[in-house]
């Protein structure tokens, strides 16, 4: 993404304040995913693979599936009840 | 890089920004994890019923509920 949209002077290798905020962003909200993403793992196995076999069942992939869908879920849930007023 | 770019006003508002929402993320993200593991005792199903809506909601305010009494019980000793 090129965003040296702002005009600076000096060499083109010089930062913006606006690309630091871009570059900011972006790494807050990689680091947030991955965080995000390693709490689903845990749960997610804990719930579904009780007892690991060979390989994944059809049921072990639905479960993972239906796991997915209802962490996102509660994530919103638990962020509903703590900021909107009710 | 231009270090005056670091001095800002426009960045430090915006630092101070993303540090409060990170900081909300991960009480979320602490609050959500505490709160499935006591209201999702079975297997995840393709919703949830009500009984565990009903308790996720009552986990995330009983414990903002909990956290104002901590602290007050906690003032109260000073």
């Amino acid at each position: 993404m090129d965003s040296f949209s702002s005009a600076s002077s000096g060499s083109s290798s010089q930062y913006s304040t606006n690309d630091i905020m871009d570059q900011v962003k972006t790494q807050l909200a990689q680091a947030y995913a991955e965080q995000f993403l390693e709490t689903v793992r845990d749960k997610c196995f804990d719930k579904c693979i009780t007892k690991p076999g060979s390989s994944l069942s059809g049921s072990e992939g639905s479960c993972i599936s239906r796991c997915v869908d209802r962490y996102i879920e509660a994530t919103g849930i638990i962020s509903k009840a703590l900021f909107s007023q009710r | 890089m231009d270090p005056s770019a670091l001095q800002s006003p426009e960045l430090q508002n915006f630092l101070n920004q993303e540090k409060e929402r990170a900081m909300i993320n991960e009480m979320v993200g602490k609050l959500t994890s505490a709160c499935w593991d006591k209201c999702i005792t079975g297997t995840p199903g393709s919703k949830f019923s009500s009984s565990e809506t009903n308790c996720l909601t009552n986990c995330a305010q009983r414990y903002m509920e909990m956290s104002l009494m901590i602290v007050k019980r906690f003032q109260n000793m000073q």
